[in-house]
């Protein structure tokens, strides 16, 4: 029969005062109420599609029965799901737990707190069709275990780091490995032993797995030991081994690396000795910046930018210790040329002011300071010089190559001469060389072009001394030579090939004039704040044009 | 057998069947012949059989176990027929069976209608599982007369295809064991379709299990008239070929020309065959110039649709708004299986399970909420995004800005209707929100007063949906009360009423040209209309479900329909067939969407899940199908799981990027 049973109904009609129910007519009923009973629930199962929800609440069925012109039951819209209790004693009864509310309880308890107000929250749920592993969208283990879900939804206020813990294995050699290297970086009792440890750590296979763990003790040790000198060159030279070796890849743990190397570089107490060199240390330092750089920079390539960035703050901050002046200084120069020309010697100047003071020594009693101030200075020194001398080099190689052996041989004497020299500032020299190139068109455009090689110039020697302009530069540039060497031969040699050079040459620089002037200005600015302290740096064939 | 006994039985069956006056003139013929000459009725008193026959009608013909006999008999008889035919005679067993049910119903034999009902009903189940639910609850024959679902299959007959010889074998059975019942009962309801050759394969019996179109033979009917699926003439996407502004798309069109060119040329090739291979060799030259263009190609297979007419008198676009369309237009991501969209989800949090619907405007800058509590709440995303990175960096003042005139809400609050709102809807430039609620009423927003405009009285009972149409200014709503209605905005009577449906009409969606809306119902089917004369142009039959959300196709040609059971199904509009059923979600879908050139549909789900399918992929293969018999035709590309947020809503923007809403729902503890 029905699912309804007619006892149903009769209780039901007796409930509602209806004592004298035949029993046949509640037979008849029980089928109709259960008829009219699927057809509320079919009812309100639209209600509840409507809404978009999968479970059949109290409204859906208060909205059925109007759908119906029925009047809906009031009291259960309670929102949450009823809670059935088994009655004591009957396996399958089951009553709505209805608990009493006493009127009074109900006004004097505190309000509630306001519910949350609906709000939108937005995420990317795909990019291009891959689901980003953000806290947002669903972790990777619900898929696989709902029951695991629930755990994640109920927290759903503070986000939720979703990514997995990686396992992998560890040999036990390479745990020996590895604590072996650390004891021998820490201990630093066995120079011997170390050495062979990063020849070793330089070219073996297979230490891959063990690179997070150095990065790892590498980053830790330099921000616990910074006043452990030797620890600190230890783990640099740790660090180039890593870096030599082709078995590695080390791109990953760079970011991690970086700091480490850059502190090593501008830090600004390295070492807590006085004995300690830490200008060798930060020396150090930077070339591994330079060969990081190179190596990764057009991988990464907002990698230079961040360093140079770093280094350049450094650099213009004049409460920055000179040793962080220092390494920031030889940092930029080690990232090449055009670092230098864009950063530093831009900066030259107001620089330079600002490093006068320290460096004379009597304004600046502290020995210790006056030395540092002239450590900067050296390193300013040595970065603009090369790079004024690679902006030179740059020019297109003479014609003939027999000269410019010759100038090489030239050259070194000179570069060894100024070495010696004290501060003495050349007064003819603070002419412009563009103004000296002028004087010398005159007599070279008597000259075919053409005259190249060692024979032409031996030639050419006795032309040149008949040459005015020439001869009122060639003063300056032998009275520097001679200053040096008082060597009267020697000194020949050099105005002899100056003036060969400058004969040969003089179709080429024309264009190199053109196309990059400031190359000149920028030597005359140099020289101008150096000295002659420039001039070493300068092959000697280009200084002599310049001069 | 006594002749006298004989004619007992002939009047008491008379009797019963309520021929009265037939069995009185019977009986005093009888009388009047004993009474004279008892000579004429002996021919066919001596027939053994039709004696038999005759007493079986009257003794047994009140008798409810019968039925059950009669039934099982037929049915282990189905289940122990040769394999080949088997499949066939047993899709005559369910009408059979619920006839039967509603036959004991019909006659008051309660107790015994339950159970026989719950001892074969196990059979069914798998595929009408739904249908037997409702049957269930059929106790009484007065039920019978009530539902309209028992009522519309006691009138009618159910077609069912069958191969000749299995028709010939049931037919043979039924004679041979004189189950003359079941005989009555097919002959009465199933009307066969009787085919030579072989019988169909069991797997493409789309329409074995929906038998039950009470109108299967009117669908048939509706379904031969014409309709225009094409997209409009002029349309924008015209007027961006036209003008060049997508150069690679001109250059497409006459790809494509050459690529129907060159596989009309093969099909001749082989017909003609001798002269193939210098047109394969020119094909081959064609594709050598087009193989950089190829992988596009493959995408877009499709020949352009054709154009036609609007029906209706469209609103005129402003060149502004047209202008940024078409700027949208140029720089819409080409989606492909390979090219993925990216999907950008709005999570309704702290809804308190009142959140019944949502909508996106077609950027997706706007959201729109529906609520239990009769509330409609919208949302500028572009602002709630401002608001984020001025609390990012720390500044005061500018909160008290965003948060905009409503004070600290960060929504816009519309309240008006007095009932749960079932559907929201954004005119194409967003600046309307149509609302439909239980309350029977539509209410017009305007997003940029944030104030009711209009409220459009008509439909009796709860509005489940509410859709404007793609130029905007018409709008298209259904509801509980088994109507679709057509409606424009500056009039409060609706300008169509399409009623046909046989239940309630739970989604509505406009065709692209405007000239026809879809309507999804209860009773399973989704139905066409022409907008411009009301009529029903097509009836689509074959969902197990209530239907809940429907999608067309940019190019026209397609739709996409997704029921309560997790099913969507593609239909071809122009031959009302199914192309392939999309089978993955197990639950609610509640919302479809095309992506803008149509190779993709994207799927939201109640099982928290937003699905991509390869639509190309699915209408293209059926031609390779039907060759190879393949049936792993539907593609899934890529399944997103949510976190726990039922997918309410979806919306491709015109450039590709595809918009889900949805709100987070804690799991029941």
């Amino acid at each position: 029969m029905s699912i309804v049973p007619k006892e149903t109904v009769e209780v039901i009609a007796q409930s509602i005062g209806i004592t004298n129910l035949l029993p046949e007519a509640a037979l008849m009923l029980a089928p109709d109420v259960e008829y009219r009973v699927r057809e509320i629930m079919q009812e309100a199962i639209k209600c509840m599609r409507h809404s978009k929800r999968t479970t059949l609440t109290a409204s859906d069925v208060d909205g059925a029965l109007n759908l119906r012109n029925v009047e809906p039951i009031y009291g259960f819209a309670s929102g949450g799901p009823f809670r059935f209790r088994k009655a004591i004693g009957h396996r399958d009864l089951f009553y709505t737990d209805d608990r009493e509310v006493d009127f009074k309880d109900v006004i004097e308890a505190p309000l509630p707190k306001a519910p949350l107000d609906t709000e939108i929250v937005c995420h990317w749920l795909a990019i291009e069709g891959v689901q980003p592993a953000i806290p947002e969208n669903a972790p990777l283990e619900v898929i696989r275990a709902p029951a695991e879900n629930k755990i994640h939804e109920q927290k759903d206020g503070p986000p939720i780091d979703v990514r997995l813990p990686v396992k992998h294995v560890l040999s036990r050699e390479l745990q020996l490995y590895f604590q072996k290297i650390a004891e021998l970086a820490m201990s630093k009792s066995n120079p011997a032993l170390f050495k062979e440890a990063l020849v070793s750590l330089a070219s073996d296979s297979g230490l891959h797995p063990l690179v997070p763990y150095f990065t790892n003790f590498i980053a830790d040790e330099v921000s616990n030991g910074l006043k452990d000198f030797r620890l600190l060159f230890n783990l640099m030279h740790i660090v180039r081994s890593l870096l030599q070796n082709p078995h590695i890849n080390i791109e990953p743990y760079l970011y991690q690396l970086m700091p480490s190397v850059v502190t090593c570089l501008v830090s600004r107490k390295l070492g807590n000795r006085f004995a300690d060199n830490h200008w060798e240390l930060r020396d150090f330092a930077s070339n591994l910046v330079a060969l990081i750089c190179k190596r990764y920079g057009p991988v990464y390539i907002t990698l230079q930018s961040r360093l140079t960035r770093t280094l350049v703050n450094a650099l213009l901050d004049p409460k920055k210790a000179l040793t962080q002046h220092y390494g920031a200084i030889r940092g930029l120069a080690a990232l090449g040329h055009n670092v230098v020309r864009l950063l530093i010697l831009s900066n030259l100047e107001p620089y330079l002011s600002l490093l006068e003071p320290e460096l004379d020594a009597e304004k600046q009693k502290n020995q210790m300071k006056n030395y540092e101030a002239w450590c900067v200075y050296g390193a300013l020194l040595r970065a603009a010089g090369l790079c004024i001398h690679d902006r030179l080099k740059i020019f297109p190689p003479l014609p003939s190559p027999s000269p410019s052996f010759l100038r090489k041989g030239k050259g070194k004497i000179i570069n060894t001469d100024p070495h010696k020299r004290k501060l003495s500032i050349d007064s003819s020299e603070n002419q412009s060389p563009q103004k000296r190139l002028i004087t010398m068109d005159g007599p070279d455009g008597v000259q075919s072009q053409d005259q190249s090689g060692s024979a032409p110039m031996q030639v050419d020697n006795p032309v040149e001394n008949d040459n005015p302009p020439q001869n009122s530069i060639q003063p300056s540039s032998s009275e520097q030579a001679s200053d040096a060497n008082e060597s009267e031969s020697r000194n020949g040699k050099v105005k002899e090939s100056g003036r060969s050079r400058a004969i040969t040459m003089k179709a080429i620089l024309d264009q190199i004039w053109k196309d990059d002037l400031d190359s000149g200005r920028l030597l005359v600015k140099l020289h101008e704040l150096y000295g002659d302290r420039v001039l070493p740096f300068i092959p000697s064939t280009e200084m002599s044009v310049f001069l | 057998m006594d002749p006298e006994q004989i004619n007992e039985f002939v009047v008491g069956y008379l009797k019963k069947k309520g021929f009265n006056s037939a069995a009185k003139d019977l009986e005093s013929y009888h009388h009047h012949n004993n009474n004279g000459s008892s000579f004429t009725s002996t021919d066919y008193h001596n027939d053994p059989d039709l004696t038999k026959l005759i007493r079986s009608f009257s003794q047994q013909e009140d008798d409810p176990t019968r039925y059950r006999e009669g039934y099982s008999n037929l049915r282990s008889w189905a289940y122990n027929s040769l394999d080949l035919y088997k499949h066939e005679l047993l899709r005559v067993m369910y009408p059979v069976f619920i006839h039967c049910y509603m036959d004991l119903v019909g006659k008051g034999h309660t107790q015994e209608a339950r159970g026989f009902f719950n001892s074969f009903r196990r059979d069914h189940e798998m595929v009408h599982l739904r249908d037997l639910q409702k049957l269930e609850g059929v106790l009484a024959p007065s039920h019978l007369e009530e539902m309209e679902f028992a009522r519309s299959l006691r009138k009618s007959k159910v077609n069912i295809k069958i191969s000749k010889y299995s028709y010939d074998l049931l037919i043979q059975y039924l004679q041979r064991t004189k189950s003359t019942l079941m005989l009555g009962i097919i002959n009465e309801h199933i009307n066969f379709q009787v085919y030579s050759g072989q019988p169909n394969s069991s797997s493409d019996d789309i329409e074995a299990v929906t038998i039950f179109g009470s109108f299967q033979d009117t669908a048939n009917h509706i379904n031969q008239k014409e309709i225009q699926w094409g997209l409009l003439e002029d349309s924008l996407e015209d007027r961006l070929e036209k003008t060049g502004g997508l150069l690679s798309d001109s250059e497409k069109g006459q790809g494509e020309s050459k690529d129907g060119d060159a596989d009309d040329s093969k099909k001749r090739s082989t017909e003609i065959g001798k002269q193939g291979s210098s047109l394969k060799k020119l094909k081959k030259d064609k594709v050598g110039n087009a193989t950089a263009k190829v992988a596009r190609l493959e995408t877009i297979t499709v020949p352009p649709a054709p154009r036609v007419k609007p029906e209706l008198a469209l609103p005129v676009m402003s060149t502004d708004v047209e202008q940024s369309i078409l700027e949208d237009l140029r720089n819409r991501v080409q989606l492909s299986s390979v090219v993925m969209p990216s999907v950008s989800f709005y999570t309704f949090v702290n809804t308190h399970n009142g959140l019944n619907c949502s909508s996106i405007s077609h950027d997706g800058s706007l959201v729109a909420g529906g609520f239990s509590d009769s509330s409609i709440k919208v949302w500028d995303m572009a602002k709630i995004g401002q608001a984020g990175s001025g609390v990012l960096q720390g500044e005061n003042d500018t909160n008290d800005q965003i948060m905009g005139p409503n004070g600290r809400r960060s929504y816009t609050l519309l309240l008006g209707h007095s009932g749960p709102v079932y559907s929201a809807t954004f005119s194409p430039p967003g600046d309307f929100v149509l609302s439909s609620s239980a309350d029977t009423t539509i209410r017009l927003w305007s997003t940029k007063l944030n104030a009711n405009l209009v409220c459009y009285k008509g439909h009796n009972y709860p509005v489940w949906d509410v859709q404007f149409s793609p130029f905007g200014h018409y709008f298209a709503s259904c509801s509980h009360d088994r109507t679709a209605r057509i409606w424009s905005m500056d009039r409060i009577q609706p300008l169509r009423i399409m009623a046909g449906h046989l239940s309630d009409v739970d989604c509505v969606q406009w065709h692209p040209n405007c000239n026809y809306i879809a309507t999804g119902s209860s009773d399973k089917t989704v139905r066409l209309w022409d907008v411009q004369t009301g009529e029903c142009v097509r009836i689509f039959i074959g969902h197990r479900s209530m239907v809940l959300s429907l999608a067309m196709s940019p190019d026209g040609r397609y739709m996409a329909s997704g029921d309560e059971d997790g099913t969507i199904m593609m239909w071809d509009l122009l031959t009302a067939r199914c192309i392939t059923p999309l089978m993955g979600h197990n639950s609610c879908v509640w919302s479809l969407s095309y992506s803008g050139e149509g190779s993709l549909l994207a799927s939201g789900s109640a099982d928290c899940t937003v699905k991509l399918w390869d639509v190309t992929s699915s209408t293209k293969l059926t031609k390779a199908v039907e060759k190879n018999g393949n049936t792993n035709r539907l593609r899934s590309l890529r399944t997103f799981p949510t976190k726990s947020t039922p997918v309410h809503a979806l919306r491709f923007s015109r450039r590709n990027l595809l918009f889900a809403a949805g709100a987070l729902s804690k799991p029941a503890s």
